[in-house]
Parts: C-alpha cells; structure tokens; sequence
C-alpha cells in the first residue's frame, strides 16, 4: 500500500512537470470532462483558479489581462497555479486559441473542453448555480471548491478572493 | 385586529416572494410577463396579440454570439414546426447595443432578413425584460404554455445537446418539452443548461 501511494505521487508530480513544460509553448491541451475534474481535484495544497472562457467571449478576452497581471505576482508561489478552460470549438484550438495566447503572451496552462453534448451534466458538475454563462471562475483547494462567480472579474476582485485563501 | 395582522403579514410575505422572483428570474410554474417590444418591421408585438397561441417558445438570442449564431437555423426550424401546432417562437435580443454594437436594432434588421427569419426578432431596448425572465445568455430558451389566460413557464433552458454539431443532437430539449404540453403528458427535462454569451450590459 506505501509503496502504492509513493508511486501514485511519482506519478502526479511527474504529471506536474509535464504540464508545466507544456504551457510554455502555448499548448492547448483538448480534453474531456472526465479529465479536466482530475486536474481540478488535485490534493496539492494549491490554490487553483480557473477561469472559464472562449476566444468568442468579449467579456473574457477583457479580464484576461487583468488575469495574467495577477497571474505574475503569484505564479511564483508554489501554492497558486491559474488555469484557462477553453470552450472554443475542438477544431479551432490551433487555428483561433493558440494564436490569441501567443499574441496576448497567455502563458498559463489551456485546455480546451470538447464535451458538447454533455453540458447539461459538466455544467452542473462546477456548480449547482451556474446557468451556462461565461466568463465564469471557480476557485479550488485540495479539490474542494472555495467560490464561483458567474460574470467578469476585475484584477481587484480577483487580488481579493485570492488573498483570502493564498 | 388579529385578522388585520395576518393580511398584512400575508402580503408583506407575497412582496417577499415576487422581489426574489424579480431578482433571480422565473422558475418552472411561474407566470410570464407579457410585453411590449419593438419588432424588426418596427410594430410593437406583445404575447396577447397571439390570441389563438397554445403558448410561445420565447428565445433570446443576438446576432454577435457564434452559439447564437450555430442555432439560428434550428430556432428557424422550431417555428416552422410549432408556430401551427400552436407555439410560435418570439426571438428577443437581450443584448445592449452600446456594449455590443453588433447587436443593434438594425443590425438585427439585417440579420433576420439574411436568415429569412419567420418569427418576431424583437428588441429588448432598455433591457427591461430579460432580468424579468432570469436569462443569462443567448440563447437561452423559455418555453411558455397557456393555462387560464396566464403564460405559464414549462421549460427553461438549451434547445437541444450539442450546439456544434446538429447531426450529433442526441436529446433536442426545446422539442421534447413543447411535444409534451402538446400530449398533456409532464416534461420529462424541465431545466436544462449549457454555454453561452453572457448578456451584454452596462453593468457587468
């Protein structure tokens, strides 16, 4: 059983490092449902923010950089790591998402959620009260959910819930 | 006296009630509103004029929103298939042109005629009625069915499963509820939700 866990944490810290070289070429990484809950329910005494938006959205492309000026300040604790979830089109990730991160100089992990049809279900999986709208941000511990807000943030309001659980 | 007390309790109660109503938006059951909003063709169109209607597949959509716009055709074909069953669809853009200039009245004129809408596509200026309602994004989709001279409010949410791909549709939600009221059977999914275009307003 020891040997079971230590081997489970090799392998989630590995992950880790995997991911962490990923987003520095700007990589969309196109995912299920089922693997995204994986990545947010990490118990990694990490604060994860994330944030759900599309290159469609004008109201995200507006907080995103108020997003990544917070991003900055924080990116070196190892206790905070921010997230993008895109919900482009699967078959827009190269052609519209990778290039809007490179030209915004988006250098968090991305991942682009290809599960349409089941959007009744996920949707109600990040929160009971979520209508569907985007931008929306959750905000996760030890994958447990801390908050969830349901409109665009400013870079204060989003310093604010983050300094309450950094 | 004690009567007296109980009245007012009771209606300090209802006032209760119909303010949180105003703030979150209908919930299955609830009374509609009706209004009056301007048309593309510039008249004014209100439920009430519907005298003959069952009831309505009210959609607020826009013209800037792709998920809007991937559902133009299936929102084209609703009407075609329920507006002479008796539920007509009124289209209704939520949407403040000042925060989303392409969603301005005429910019709807020009679109509807593009699509070769065949239902109202009506404007709600001043962003009066869609708080009324509770929707949050385009399209979001409410569906109506008169019952004693009131609109009762029978299905809430998506038009169907999968907004990208219309030959991938697995469950079409918006038909299924209006097939129901039609059959006097219970709708099976009252409420469903998926991604859309937030509302464009000056607030937020």
């Amino acid at each position: 059983m020891k040997y079971f866990i230590i081997v489970l944490l090799a392998i989630i810290t590995l992950n880790g490092f995997a991911q962490q070289k990923a987003n520095n070429g700007y990589q969309v990484k196109i995912v299920r449902f089922e693997e995204l809950e994986k990545v947010l329910n990490k118990n990694d005494d990490k604060l994860y923010v994330v944030n759900f938006w599309a290159t469609w959205c004008r109201p995200c492309v507006l907080e995103l950089p108020e997003f990544m000026e917070v991003n900055k300040e924080h990116r070196s604790n190892q206790h905070f790591k921010m997230i993008l979830i895109s919900l482009d089109m699967a078959k827009d990730a190269k052609t519209l998402v990778r290039p809007f991160l490179i030209k915004n100089k988006i250098d968090v992990d991305v991942y682009l959620l290809d599960d349409n049809k089941r959007m009744n279900e996920w949707i109600p999986a990040i929160d009971k009260s979520w209508s569907g709208a985007i931008p929306a941000t959750v905000f996760y511990k030890n994958g447990k959910k801390l908050e969830f807000i349901e409109s665009k943030l400013n870079k204060n309001e989003l310093e604010q819930i983050i300094n309450k659980y950094l | 006296m004690k009567k007296i007390g109980l009245i007012i309790f009771s209606l300090l109660l209802l006032a209760g009630q119909t303010k949180v109503a105003a703030e979150k938006g209908y919930k299955i059951g609830d009374s509609a509103t009706d209004f009056k909003l301007k048309n593309i063709d510039n008249k004014t169109v209100s439920l009430a004029n519907y005298t003959s209607a069952k009831g309505f597949i009210v959609v607020f959509t826009c013209n800037h929103c792709p998920y809007a716009k991937a559902y133009e055709d299936r929102v084209i074909a609703l009407n075609k298939k329920y507006s002479r069953l008796g539920y007509p669809v009124i289209a209704i853009n939520p949407n403040d042109p000042k925060e989303e200039p392409s969603d301005s009245f005429e910019a709807m004129k020009i679109r509807a005629k593009e699509k070769g809408f065949t239902f109202p596509y009506l404007f709600d200026d001043g962003q009066k009625i869609y708080p009324l309602f509770g929707a949050t994004k385009t399209p979001h989709v409410f569906v109506l069915n008169k019952e004693n001279g009131k609109n009762i409010v029978r299905y809430i949410g998506a038009i169907d499963n999968n907004y990208s791909n219309p030959a991938d549709v697995s469950q079409k939600y918006v038909e299924a509820a209006v097939d129901a009221l039609l059959t006097n059977k219970p709708i099976a999914q009252s409420t469903t939700v998926a991604i859309g275009c937030s509302i464009k307003s000056k607030k937020k």
